[in-house]
């Protein structure tokens, strides 16, 4: 029996996977999805009503016993990160796309928000994102369901942030605030990130992947983890060769095109790991730029208690963790510094209480206070944006191999002077915005961590400077394409998924186009 | 640090991840959970001895007493930190050094104090830990203790549930409206 050539071989099945895949399927291209983790069913996998005392060890394993895939490796399983997501949906505004434009700092990206508005469009209409209409310039409205109400808390800090002349703005998430006929509506369980046992939340598998699986076209390969990108000696990729996830045994699976969308890092390493004769450092890498300008979010965050709702009766208020947002507002004001920042608040969940470790004393003292404080608890979390540069990058550790005897990939992050800048500014607007709400603040983050990991592959117009062409089309490797976060040649300050969402849309619609006119 | 370190992975575990500032090789899926210990018996430690187990409930029923609700004893904390424990040798030294450090500074048995006397002696040591100080072995012991025993107690049904009054999986047609007075 002659091996099947795909149209089209897409390693990952998350938010760039999930989404191309299935669009390409339903435009009739024969897809191949290879995801390194098991099939997962969102109804009874998930720990999602679970509490942390029906575990000996009281940590509630992310999913049940006997359904390997999230637990011990990093998010491998079909619909990938979107299945534990938190659901932030916001658009990138023109100011986003061309940073360098406007300000001189940072990148511009290859496209602008015109070129992404059709596909934010399409996203919003298949998946459902709830909020409301800002007006804001730095912030663009999309097509939504109607916003959740915001928390107490929100209501709270929304009025002290009022006291600064910034506007706290309900939050835009891939959770259905309304049913339609294939999800229901949210209902407010308040831990969506153990998984949505009812996929009110978005995730890939569920609306995506499973309703294409229809059209016959597309076809899965879970639990087959891809080690190399094949590329021919005619400069073109042929395919992936893949490890069974429990055997070990090598497979192959075969196409005229390959889409690399496994999550930012995994991708730069996969590419990395994809060495032949022609691309000595890297499959694509003839720029030598494939790993660097790594350029994840900038976060720390300050623990805080709301005194108004100390001592209080503790609500069942946990909703979809959180309601509220505040958005970037530094662009139009006098700063020593570029980029901006936003904040995410009130998104902890009641089943933890680590914070209880650093109320001082003990004692029947120690309870009460912990008692009295627990409805008032938060975290506000501030993200930055950082600018690319040279000196942040990812690339491959070969002393040190993961289980599967794959080198795991390095992080190396660097704090410039400008990150710093933003980082004790939004600290500081931070506290002074919960002080302003009547905050009692525990503890503020002493450096800045990272998160959302974006960048090291980027697109750009010269094949000098970037990985990538404005389609995501690799500059060296015509039928190469990448599509996750890897491919920002910014970050802005905004959380990525519905970004990574509407390229994929884009870039699905791009290699339909390419293969109906026969030029794949 | 440290700390603030282990208290993230154990929200981290329980799962406010994405939006949450983990450092990176914190985020979800890439830490490592740790292998679920054997559940043990109430009363019957698995690491301690009986006479540390001993030193180590009073410990730990001091920290967080029964009120109208159990203490730490009441709701399994012991057992809880000799789970804990059992997997870990820096935690074995410090808790180790902790007892004897205690015993020693009551004069040979900590537990054989009346109570007054019990509090009297770990307050310098709660007092030096809330200032950031971590230098002798009580100091470190009384951390350790007083962070796996917050831990134990509000992760478990009557610390959670009971004291806290959280019920968790509330299930709500609609989110309501917040009616807060304007001041």
């Amino acid at each position: 029996m002659a091996i099947k050539t795909y149209d089209v071989v897409v390693v990952g099945s998350g938010a760039g996977g999930g989404v191309l895949s299935a669009h390409l399927a339903r435009a009739g291209v024969d897809v191949a999805v290879v995801e390194g983790g098991p099939k997962v069913n969102t109804r009874t996998d998930f720990n999602t009503h679970a509490m942390p005392y029906e575990f000996a060890n009281r940590h509630i394993p992310t999913m049940k016993a006997g359904k390997p895939g999230f637990d011990s490796e990093r998010s491998r399983g079909v619909g990938g990160k979107t299945m534990l997501w938190n659901a932030v949906a916001w658009r990138l505004s023109e100011r986003d796309f061309k940073g360098r434009t406007f300000e001189g700092a940072g990148e511009d990206w290859p496209i602008g928000y015109k070129d992404m508005t059709p596909y934010y469009d399409r996203i919003e209409r298949e998946v459902g994102v709830c909020g409301n209409l800002d007006h804001l310039e730095d912030l663009p409205d999309g097509i939504f369901l109607p916003p959740v109400p915001m928390k107490c808390s929100d209501v709270m800090i929304q009025r002290g942030a009022a006291k600064l002349g910034l506007k706290i703005i309900h939050v835009r998430k891939s959770t259905l605030s309304r049913a339609t006929p294939a999800r229901p509506a949210c209902h407010f369980c308040g831990n969506c990130m153990a998984g949505c046992d009812v996929a009110a939340k978005y995730n890939s598998a569920d609306v995506h992947m499973n309703p294409a699986l229809k059209t016959g076209h597309l076809e899965i390969f879970p639990n087959s983890i891809v080690r190399e990108v094949v590329v021919s000696n005619e400069n073109r990729v042929t395919g992936v060769r893949f490890l069974d996830r429990t055997t070990l045994k090598e497979g192959e699976v075969r196409g005229r095109s390959v889409v690399v969308a496994c999550a930012c890092v995994q991708s730069i390493a996969l590419l990395m790991m994809s060495k032949s004769a022609l691309y000595p450092s890297g499959l694509g890498n003839s720029s030598g730029q494939l790993g660097k300008h790594f350029v994840p979010h900038m976060t720390g965050g300050v623990d805080v208690f709301l005194k108004p709702l100390i001592g209080k009766k503790l609500t069942a208020d946990e909703g979809f963790l959180d309601h509220a947002y505040l958005p970037s507002f530094m662009h139009s004001r006098k700063r020593d510094y570029a980029r901006s920042f936003g904040a995410q608040f009130g998104y902890q969940n009641r089943r933890s209480v680590g914070w209880a470790r650093q109320i001082p004393g003990f004692g029947k003292d120690y309870k009460q206070a912990i008692k009295d404080k627990y409805p008032s608890y938060l975290t506000f979390s501030p993200y930055g944006e950082k600018l690319p540069d040279a000196r942040n990058f990812v690339d491959l550790d070969y002393e040190k191999k993961d289980s599967f005897g794959l080198p795991l990939a390095r992080r190396h992050v660097v704090w410039t002077d400008n990150d710093m800048k933003i980082f004790h500014d939004m600290q500081n607007w931070s506290k002074e915005i919960l002080l302003q709400a009547g905050g009692e603040i525990l503890s503020v983050s002493k450096e800045p961590n990272t998160n959302h990991e974006l960048g090291g592959c980027r697109m750009g117009n010269d094949p000098r400077t970037s990985v990538l062409n404005a389609y995501c089309q690799s500059h060296d490797v015509k039928n190469l394409f990448v599509v996750d976060g890897s491919v920002f040649p910014s970050a802005s300050e905004k959380n990525p998924t519905h970004t990574i969402m509407a390229l994929a849309a884009r870039t699905a619609e791009h290699i339909a186009d390419r293969l109906k006119k026969g030029e794949m | 640090m440290a700390d603030r370190r282990e208290a993230l992975k154990i929200i981290g575990a329980i799962g406010t991840t994405c939006a949450f500032p983990f450092a990176s090789g914190e985020l979800y899926g890439q830490h490592q959970h740790p292998a679920p210990g054997k559940q043990a018996e109430i009363g019957k430690p698995q690491f301690f001895t009986a006479a540390e187990f001993a030193v180590i409930s009073r410990v730990a029923d001091l920290i967080i007493p029964a009120t109208e609700t159990p203490g730490a004893v009441g709701a399994g904390v012991p057992s809880y930190i000799d789970l804990v424990v059992q997997t870990n040798e820096q935690h074995q030294t410090v808790f180790r050094a902790g007892v004897k450090f205690l015993d020693a500074s009551a004069g040979g048995s900590f537990v054989s104090l009346t109570e007054d006397k019990q509090i009297a002696l770990l307050l310098p040591l709660s007092d030096a830990v809330d200032r950031g100080e971590l230098n002798s072995a009580g100091e470190k012991f009384f951390r350790a203790m007083k962070s796996m025993t917050a831990d134990g107690y509000y992760t478990s049904k009557i610390g959670m549930s009971d004291e806290l009054g959280y019920h968790g999986g509330t299930v709500l047609a609609e989110y309501p409206n917040c009616e807060i007075p304007e001041h």
